[in-house]
């Protein structure tokens, strides 16, 4: 019992530890280098604490997070359409697969250039460079994930007469569905490196383009607040996604544990 | 396709495949390292995982400005970049491929009489080896998008900075040239990376082969 107590209280309590020393000793650093590249983390801390609740920095979030929505909506469902299609025809992934490797293989930021002359600098150019970004995670997976589904119940689809379509949205979806979500659970923090890939070019705003404007300016310590934010933002979606995926999954396996038909 | 000929996008892309080549490296070898003995020993993992998940979540490209300021526009500030881009997909696969491995080949082994170290090099890290293959393939891709990415946004040299000129002279074929080449190289690697892991962790490969 006791054993159990310190585990489970001293576990925790260790990372913490480790993780204030790191800090500890980025403050030392700082303060022993005093080199205007690395502020130290409490004058980051206090910047950050004066920073990130004014309205310019806030109207920065809102547009990152917007695209983001907006971008990864897109994404997530052309690549859960594909994916599942390639994943339940021979022939659909014969025909795509290899224009879907070499464009996998594309980085995002290639595209940008191209995107720049064609949908001009603005939104448009940025939620596709997203989107782009989301596609090819979650098409994999849920290709995979449709791949993966055993025989005997594409073999019992058939037998019970089955069509094509009744198929895979009553088979191949919900079997390919944990894959599907790792795929869309990957896509969360892919989809956050495009907001910021996308804002670094053609001006406007978001977070992207606050951390070019406080690297032009040299305000370093405002520069580490918004990379501070960032992460910070990551840890949040991927927290927000993991209780999503928890709901969404044990639907799932409620319906096949007991079969509601 | 000239330009390839003619050498100014040849020389481009050495620029940026040398410094991605090194910081590729780097990644592999402390993520390896890193990774196995944080996943061997339970007070590594323990104490390095506070730290762990609130570093990993920062994207990458939002530490190119300032790598920018500490290293320049060149090869170095690239090199740094990718490295840091591929570590962490290496470092977690590296991590969660040596808690996975059995306990019993450690008592095997143990009862053999090998040592710690021994039983860390000739058990762990092989029977990790299938998880790392995968973290090097994603960290190879990460850091291919992270250098391009780094050249565009405040780069002198690479393919990266080749495009950002051509686009913005609105040198569409030249551009689109670069991108191609750089699909191609991404392709190229990533199949280099199966075939070899295809070789190396053979004994993985029967599900694999058993799929076609």
């Amino acid at each position: 019992m006791t054993v159990r107590l310190v585990d489970r209280v001293g576990r925790p309590l260790l990372g913490c530890v480790v993780f204030a020393a790191a800090v500890g000793i980025w403050e030392a650093v700082a303060r022993s280098e005093g080199s205007f590249l690395l502020p130290t983390a409490s004058a980051v801390a206090e910047r950050a604490w004066h920073v990130w609740p004014t309205p310019e920095f806030l109207s920065n979030v809102e547009a990152s997070l917007r695209r983001l929505a907006a971008g990864y909506a897109i994404g997530a469902w052309i690549g859960v359409a594909v994916g599942v299609a390639m994943g339940s025809s021979r022939w659909m992934r014969q025909a795509l697969e290899p224009l879907v490797e070499l464009l996998r293989a594309t980085p995002a930021i290639a595209l940008v250039p191209a995107l720049i002359v064609i949908l001009g600098a603005g939104d448009r150019m940025r939620i596709t460079v997203i989107a782009f970004g989301v596609v090819f995670p979650v098409l994999v997976n849920s290709m995979d994930g449709v791949r993966a589904i055993s025989p005997e119940l594409h073999e019992t689809a058939s037998l019970l007469r089955m069509g094509r379509a009744e198929r895979i949205l009553r088979i191949d979806l919900p079997a390919a569905l944990p894959s599907i979500f790792a795929g869309l659970r990957i896509a969360v923090s892919i989809g956050l490196v495009m907001v910021v890939i996308s804002e670094l070019v053609g001006g406007g705003d978001g977070l992207g383009h606050y951390l070019l404007v406080e690297q032009s300016e040299y305000d370093i310590p405002e520069m580490y607040a918004g990379i501070l934010f960032l992460g910070l933002l990551g840890l949040a979606l991927n927290g927000v996604f993991v209780l999503v995926e928890r709901r969404a999954l044990s639907w799932h396996r409620g319906t096949t544990g007991h079969g509601e038909r | 396709m000239t330009e390839l000929g003619t050498g100014t996008l040849a020389s481009e892309i050495g620029a940026t495949v040398g410094s991605y080549a090194q910081g590729l490296t780097i990644a592999v070898i402390v993520g390896v390292v890193a990774g196995v003995l944080i996943g061997s020993f339970r007070v590594l993992l323990v104490a390095s995982a506070v730290l762990i998940e609130f570093l990993r979540p920062i994207p990458v490209v939002s530490l190119i400005p300032l790598a920018v300021l500490f290293f320049g526009f060149g090869a170095p500030m690239r090199r740094w970049i990718v490295a840091y881009a591929a570590l962490w997909p290496i470092l977690l696969n590296a991590l969660y491929g040596a808690r996975g491995v059995d306990l019993v080949l450690h008592d095997v082994a143990r009862t053999s009489g090998v040592g710690a170290v021994g039983r860390l090099v000739r058990v762990t890290l092989p029977a990790s080896l299938p998880s790392i293959a995968t973290g090097v393939r994603i960290g190879a891709s990460i850091g291919l998008l992270v250098a391009v990415t780094a050249e565009f946004v405040s780069g002198t040299d690479g393919v990266g900075a080749y495009m950002q000129r051509q686009g913005n002279a609105f040198k569409l074929p030249e551009l689109y040239a670069a991108v191609v080449l750089v699909g191609i190289f991404g392709y190229t690697v990533n199949r280099a990376l199966r075939a070899a892991e295809r070789r190396l962790v053979f004994w993985a490969g029967e599900e694999r082969l058993a799929e076609r």
